[in-house]
């Protein structure tokens, strides 16, 4: 894990160089990461666990990319580059998994996660840009806690409004972005 | 013809019940004031919590909601907003209620204004506000510890994160800003001694700092490290017995921390009781998971299906421990699957646990007996605070 863990930092710091963001990273030190808002999460992790996961709604519309080697319906949770999102899917909310619904601003810091594609069986480093701006979207809330630490922890807490650094910090909606190969996985 | 008979025949029928009732009731309802707002009293009863409405599918738009639950009927007394991943916290000896939010010029976007929105418990309206510099306020899913109070009340406190972390102090008499403690490496606010508080560390300890009579921040101590935050960290929100913080790990350690003097004083750690019939194990679960009574008894909720990655999972019994004892003193089942709990400070306490589709069950916590249901008090309640003195 020591290995990903400093895979994920390096890419996480290209993010913020590349989005001119390196101020709010020094702020943190070496440790930072990045972002996923969560917001409603425990307890919608708590609801689908009392109505068997459905919350009593109608289900809603599975959306494939048609490409056989990203497979999966990326209104589910359980679609693979989720594998440690926390937040509304923005493929409910106007967007897709790798966009932001329209009108939003996508956030320049993230959360970062290795994800294993059971397709070609590539482990990927996802980026989870949170959109901000618009209010919560309420679509597709998604909550994933393994290895989610509490706010002492902040770059490992999903708890989070990493809606930061945008004009705007209300947070609708978060996005599970490729960001590459993990080449150093071992 | 058949038609207007028979509606005529009834509207005699009509009337004549009509009269019967009016000479039953001879003079009629009173006449009603308009405008008619009712008001609380400044100080509330012990039986009555703050549930802070997260309201996940609308977050600019979340409030506390002042809730009685000991009565039969009329539980929910008054709701005041608290905008986007806000704070709450009352002041029992100020009669005023502090939430810490943000607001945007045009709701969304437009100019940012962080704010401590000072509240008027008997009319809840608002009394003023202090505006915060900086637009940092800390926004994340509810944690109490992001606002509190200190020096006798007279100053709140509340957490910043940039993600850089700070902590700005506020007099609440004068209603303005009084310092900026910068704060890295650390997180929230856990009020010590007089003046000052401690916060939990990224490297396992807990770094107190005292704040003098101006509040400008003076002697740092910083613990030994004990928050093993790999293996078995501690949930962020302790249950405080007098002046000393009760915090329970993912696992299901004890751990009290003395806030009474000017530095934390981390005391010892114990395991809650093992239990079997947990599928892997019993451990902690929900986002407020502890809570005590006036007694001094822990309340905790527990998850059976404790694992990695379960901790905000809510649970299905509240176990009450004796941390003096360090025994398992009972274990309550609950009605439904919960997300939070709270013991209420009376003699005889309520134990309230919140469920994930908005009501409060409501238990006696002596006998673990249920007592009843406040239905529908909350979109997302997610943090709960009893009125404490």
């Amino acid at each position: 894990m020591s290995g990903l863990d400093k895979f994920s930092e390096k890419m996480t710091r290209r993010v913020a160089r590349a989005t001119s963001r390196r101020s709010l990273l020094t702020l943190i030190g070496g440790a930072l990461t990045g972002a996923a808002v969560i917001p409603v999460l425990p307890v919608s992790r708590a609801q689908a666990q009392g109505h068997g996961g459905g919350g009593g709604a109608d289900p809603i519309a599975p959306q494939t990319t048609g490409n056989p080697q990203d497979p999966g319906d990326q209104t589910k949770c359980d679609y693979w580059r989720y594998c440690a999102i926390d937040g509304f899917l923005c493929s409910c909310c106007g967007g897709s998994a790798s966009t932001c619904p329209p009108g939003t601003e996508m956030s320049p810091i993230t959360w970062i996660g290795t994800c294993m594609n059971p397709a070609d069986n590539r482990a990927y480093i996802i980026s989870y840009n949170d959109c901000c701006g618009r209010s919560a979207c309420g679509r597709c809330s998604c909550n994933r806690n393994e290895g989610d630490r509490p706010m002492v922890r902040p770059q490992a807490n999903n708890d989070i409004n990493w809606c930061l650094g945008t004009a705007s910090a209300i947070y609708n909606c978060s996005t599970a972005v490729i960001l590459g190969v993990a080449l150093e996985q071992k | 013809m058949k038609r207007v008979a028979r509606a005529a025949a009834f509207a005699a029928l009509t009337m004549s019940a009509s009269m019967t009732v009016a000479a039953d009731f001879p003079q009629p309802l009173a006449e009603e004031p308009v405008p008619s707002v009712a008001e609380l009293p400044a100080s509330y009863p012990d039986s009555w919590i703050f549930v802070h409405d997260f309201h996940g599918n609308s977050l600019i738009d979340a409030r506390g909601v002042i809730v009685d639950v000991a009565a039969d009927n009329n539980n929910v007394r008054g709701q005041i907003p608290i905008s986007h991943f806000g704070s709450i916290t009352p002041s029992p000896t100020r009669s005023e209620i502090y939430v810490g939010e943000t607001f945007y010029s045009r709701q969304t976007r437009g100019e940012r204004t962080d704010v401590i929105t000072v509240w008027d418990t008997k009319t809840l309206t608002p009394k003023g506000e202090i505006v915060l510099p900086g637009g940092k306020r800390g926004q994340f899913v509810t944690l109490v510890n992001s606002l509190q109070l200190t020096n006798n009340d007279k100053w709140a406190m509340i957490f910043n994160f940039t993600p850089g972390s700070s902590v700005t102090v506020v007099d609440l008499d004068s209603r303005a800003v009084v310092s900026e403690v910068d704060l890295p490496g650390c997180s929230l606010i856990y009020p010590t001694g007089a003046r000052g508080f401690a916060s939990l560390c990224a490297d396992g300890t807990m770094t107190s700092i005292a704040l003098d009579a101006q509040g400008k921040p003076g002697a740092t101590v910083t613990s030994e490290a004990f928050n093993d935050i790999d293996s078995d960290p501690l949930f962020m929100t302790p249950a405080m017995v007098g002046r000393t913080g009760w915090f329970v790990s993912f696992k299901g350690n004890l751990r009290a921390i003395d806030f009474s003097g000017e530095a934390a004083k981390v005391l010892g750690s114990f395991p809650i009781p093992a239990q079997s019939g947990g599928t892997p194990e019993w451990r902690p679960g929900g986002w407020q998971v502890i809570s005590a009574d006036r007694a001094g008894l822990l309340y905790v909720l527990m998850n059976p299906k404790g694992g990695e990655g379960s901790h905000k999972d809510g649970g299905t019994e509240a176990w009450v421990i004796d941390p003096v004892a360090k025994t398992l003193v009972r274990r309550i089942t609950l009605k439904n699957h919960s997300i939070s709990v709270e013991a209420t400070q009376q003699a005889k306490p309520l134990l309230v646990a919140s469920r994930p589709d908005g009501s409060l069950d409501v238990y006696d916590a002596v006998t673990g007996a249920f007592v009843r249901t406040v239905a529908s008090v909350a979109h997302t309640p997610i943090t709960m605070t009893a009125v404490r003195r």
